[in-house]
Parts: structure tokens; C-alpha cells; sequence
């Protein structure tokens, strides 16, 4: 996988445990038009606290072009931005 | 005080590493602690100095403090970056808070270091143990690297982290001051400085086993009370307590580099209040007084002058402090151009109980509450929400000095 660490506008759903679920994301690539994806399955979650910014880290699955993809988001929490981290 | 275990953790190059681990945080793909980097200062605004290098840069020959056109001139592929003082107080509270869960009693000693008193925490675990598990924990959830000193008090703990780096765990117990404390060069020593050591040398003592050999009287005879503090941290003595609450400051200050040259008394009275209206206001916060009353100035060719005088009572009034201040300012200033002011309050006590004197000036009290309501507008609405007039249009910033609120700075003692 390769590092884009690409910001990119995320619903997502948190239930009443403060668990929150990426549902689906619009990824804009470079020269492309703006794509809609849907999060399939979640096949991990994990908090790091690196240099103290906590972000959760979510390794997801998704059918990207018709192709089944594994790639990483990670939430940051003190801004709230989601960025797609590896794919 | 029986046989305490005292750690003392200093992250490695700090600034440095916090940047390094925060990019890779965030998609960065170079780790700047492998490449010739520093944390530098603004050089538009004459701030323009290495505050922390990467491992590649000190072998260059880079030092901390050093300008960056010199650094630059070592190596013209460094890469240089502005300090971001709001992560370095993140990285520094997510620190702590790990530590905290190894003992309650934390002492923050400044922005990266700190003293932990694990005496309680240990169990039967060796002291070696727990630093190795904390050093670990720390690298791999904070991702940046300690050294760890551990002894039995807060000095030789503070010396033994400053054995070899980077990432390293050390003691100096009693036992083993001889072997690794005493053959040190006696600049070393905590405590002894630029001025100290060279008057050390003159007395023809080198190292920190000759200083702790010397006769202590002989010491005192030269350097006073201070004499005898540095037998005793020669010999390894310390009794001062891990502290979480922190200790009462002996002085609070504040002191900037102008962007340019000032030659007139407007604007030279205009920095000299913005960095009195900082102090000040930390003194209230603090809940002290001060009593002395300090200025200093750099000159344009670099010369250091300072002035100070001692009030007949204690103040934490900005006006009371400001007006003594421009009068010193004006009795030692030869109106050469200067680049550099700073104010200094010490003899501090504390706000609640003073002799109040005939010789008070008039309608204290209501200076007084004016600050204290001034000081309520900016807590609450910034602070910036409130400035002087004389400050408007002058291009000169109403509040100066200082890094940022409650920013933990380097204390002198332990």
C-alpha cells in the first residue's frame, strides 16, 4: 500500500458507545472524477497516541473500480478530519 | 530520607523528535531524525537559532543555539524547520500522563524532562526493569525516544540521564559515583555554568571527583553558599523531594529580541510594557509579589547591560511595576540602538498578607482591582481582547514575551 494521507469528507456512524463506524467517503484522485465509496467491512480498529495526537486507525475493505481493496483510514480526533491514510 | 528510587526522564531532542513523530503521524515520508535537520527560530524576526538537531546535524558539527546562517553554512542541505509550540505542550501532557501511571508523584521539571518517584511503584521489580518497560511504552505509543537516570535522589537521577544517548537507561547509585560521576569534566556538574567553570578551573579543578574532594570550606571561602551546593552535588548529596505540585519560582520574567533596531524611547517603552504587562499578569495568576525590580537590554553590537532596583513594597501592579521599570530603563540607557529587552520580577511573597507602608502610592486599591478586571477580559475573551491605546498603530504587539501561557520553561534548581 502507498502513503497519501489524503484528507477526504467521511459519513460515518457513531453509536451509544462512542464507537464510530466509517459508512462511505468521497475520494477525489488527481485528475479523476470524484468517486463515491462504500465501506464493505472494517477488518480492524486501533487507537495510536503518536507525539500525543490521538487518531483512530481503521483497516477497511471496500470495491473500488470493481476491484476488492484493502487500504487504511485514520480519524484524527482533536480536528475531527478523516484522511485516507494508505491504499 | 531512606533509599528513595528516583528516575529522571528527558525525552531525546525533543522538539525535534515530536516534529519527526508527528509528520510520520501524518503521512510524511521522511523521519527528519535520520536526516541533517534542526527546529530553528524565525530568522525574518531575528529569532533565527537552533533550538534542537537531529542525531546526522550534531555530527556535522551543528550545536543548539548556534544561528542558522552558520548552521546552514555547515550544511547546505539542512533542512530547518519553525518550532510549533502547541504540539511540544501535547507531546509533553501525553508523556506525563503515561508516567502518572507508574507514580502520582511527578515532578514536571520542564517541557521534556521531568523526575518520577517510583520508590512505591516498584514492588520487586528492579528499578532497571520498570525504566527499560517505561522507555518501551513510551516508544511505542508515544513513538519518540527517553533516557532514563535512575538513583536514589533527584541529582544524581538527573545526571545519570545525561550519560549516553540517545534511548538509553543509566544509573549512578552511591556505589558507583566514583567510576562514573567523578572522572566527568566539572562543567558536568549541574549547576556549574559559563562562569562557574572557568573558576573552577582556576583553581585548578577539572573534574567532578576534584570538586568532591576539595575542602568544602575552601569552597565556601570562594563561592559562598554555593560553594558548599556544589561539594554536596559532587559527593552525589541531594534531599529535595519529587514535588508534583511544583515549586514556588524565585523570579518570573520576560525578555524578547526585537525585528529591528529601536532607537527612540516610544517604542523602546512600548516593548518594556508589553513584556511588563506578560510578567505582571503572571504574577497575579501566581499569587505573588515581587520586590525587585529588574531591566536589561542588548545593544545593536551585541553588549548585555542590565539595571535593577529594590522597591519599598512588594507589587504585582502593572503600573506601580511599569513606572519603575521605565525609570531604570531611562538611567542606564544611552539611547544607543537596542535589539533586545527584558523585564525581571524577584523577592517574590506571597499576594495575601504585605505591610502595607505610608510611603504606598495613592488609590492602590483601585489599580489593583483594574488589573484584576483586566485580567478577567483576557482570561475569558483572549489576550488580546483589551490593549492600551498607546498600542494601536504602533506596529508593536500589546503582550509579549514568554512562549505561551503556561508553557513548563527550564527552572535552575532542583
Amino acid at each position: 500500500m502507498k502513503v497519501l494521507m489524503k484528507n477526504i469528507e467521511m459519513i460515518s456512524y457513531s453509536n451509544c458507545e462512542g464507537i464510530i463506524r466509517p459508512i462511505r467517503f468521497r475520494w477525489l484522485e488527481d485528475g479523476q472524477e470524484p468517486k463515491i465509496i462504500k465501506i464493505d467491512r472494517i477488518l480492524d480498529r486501533k487507537e495510536e497516541k503518536l507525539a500525543g495526537n490521538r487518531m483512530l486507525v481503521f483497516t477497511v475493505q471496500s470495491i473500488i473500480d470493481n476491484v476488492e481493496r484493502i487500504f487504511e483510514m485514520k480519524y484524527e480526533i482533536n480536528t475531527c478530519k478523516w484522511y485516507l491514510y494508505k491504499i | 530520607m531512606g533509599n528513595r528510587i528516583i528516575m529522571h526522564i528527558d525525552v531525546n531532542s525533543a522538539y525535534l523528535s515530536w516534529e519527526a513523530v508527528w509528520r510520520l503521524q501524518h503521512g510524511g515520508e521522511i523521519d527528519l531524525r535520520e536526516i541533517p535537520s534542526v527546529i530553528g527560530g524565525h530568522e525574518e524576526s531575528r529569532h533565527g537559532i537552533v533550538l534542537a538537531k537531529s542525531i546526522p546535524a550534531k555530527k556535522i558539527g551543528i550545536q543548539t543555539g548556534e544561528v542558522l546562517w552558520q548552521a546552514r553554512s555547515k550544511c547546505p542541505d539542512l533542512t530547518v524547520i519553525h518550532p510549533n509550540y502547541e504540539l511540544y505542550m501535547q507531546c509533553s501532557e501525553a508523556l506525563m500522563e503515561l508516567l502518572r501511571r507508574y507514580s502520582p508523584l511527578l515532578e514536571r521539571y520542564s517541557v521534556d524532562e521531568c523526575f518520577l518517584d517510583v520508590t512505591g511503584s516498584l514492588g520487586k521489580r528492579p528499578p532497571v526493569d520498570l525504566a527499560l518497560e517505561i522507555s518501551r511504552r513510551v516508544r511505542e505509543e508515544l513513538g519518540f525516544t527517553v533516557n532514563i537516570g535512575i538513583s536514589y535522589n533527584k541529582l544524581l537521577a538527573k545526571m545519570a540521564s545525561e550519560l549516553e544517548k540517545p534511548n538509553k537507561v543509566h544509573t549512578i547509585f552511591p556505589r558507583e559515583i566514583p567510576e562514573k560521576l567523578w572522572p566527568l569534566p566539572v562543567k558536568e556538574l549541574f549547576m556549574v555554568g559559563r562562569r562557574t567553570g572557568p573558576k573552577l578551573h582556576r583553581l585548578n579543578i577539572f573534574t567532578i571527583g576534584q570538586l568532591a574532594k576539595a575542602d568544602p570550606r575552601f569552597l565556601t571561602e570562594h563561592f559562598k553558599s554555593f560553594g558548599k551546593m556544589l561539594w554536596r552535588y559532587a559527593n552525589g548529596i541531594d534531599d529535595s523531594p519529587v514535588n508534583p505540585w511544583g515549586t514556588v519560582p524565585k523570579g518570573i520574567g520576560n525578555s524578547l529580541t526585537t525585528p529591528y533596531d529601536v532607537d527612540n524611547k516610544r517604542e523602546a517603552f512600548l516593548f518594556l510594557l508589553s513584556l511588563t504587562e506578560t510578567a505582571a499578569s503572571r504574577l497575579r495568576r501566581a499569587g505573588l509579589m515581587a520586590r525587585v525590580v529588574s531591566v536589561s537590554i542588548r545593544r545593536k553590537d551585541l553588549s548585555f547591560s542590565s539595571h535593577q532596583r529594590r522597591l519599598f513594597s512588594p507589587t504585582n501592579i502593572t503600573e506601580v511595576l511599569f513606572k519603575n521599570i521605565k525609570t531604570l530603563f531611562l538611567e542606564f540607557w544611552g539611547k544607543e540602538p537596542l535589539r533586545h529587552f527584558g523585564v525581571a520580577f524577584s523577592e517574590l511573597c506571597n499576594d495575601q498578607f504585605y505591610q502595607v507602608s505610608v510611603f504606598d502610592e495613592e488609590r492602590l486599591s483601585r489599580k489593583k482591582a483594574l488589573d484584576l478586571s483586566i485580567d478577567g477580559i483576557r482570561g475569558r475573551y483572549g489576550n488580546t481582547s483589551l490593549v492600551r491605546g498607546s498600542f494601536i498603530n504602533s506596529g508593536i504587539p500589546p503582550l509579549s514575551g514568554g512562549i505561551m501561557e503556561d508553557y513548563p520553561a527550564m527552572r535552575s534548581q532542583l
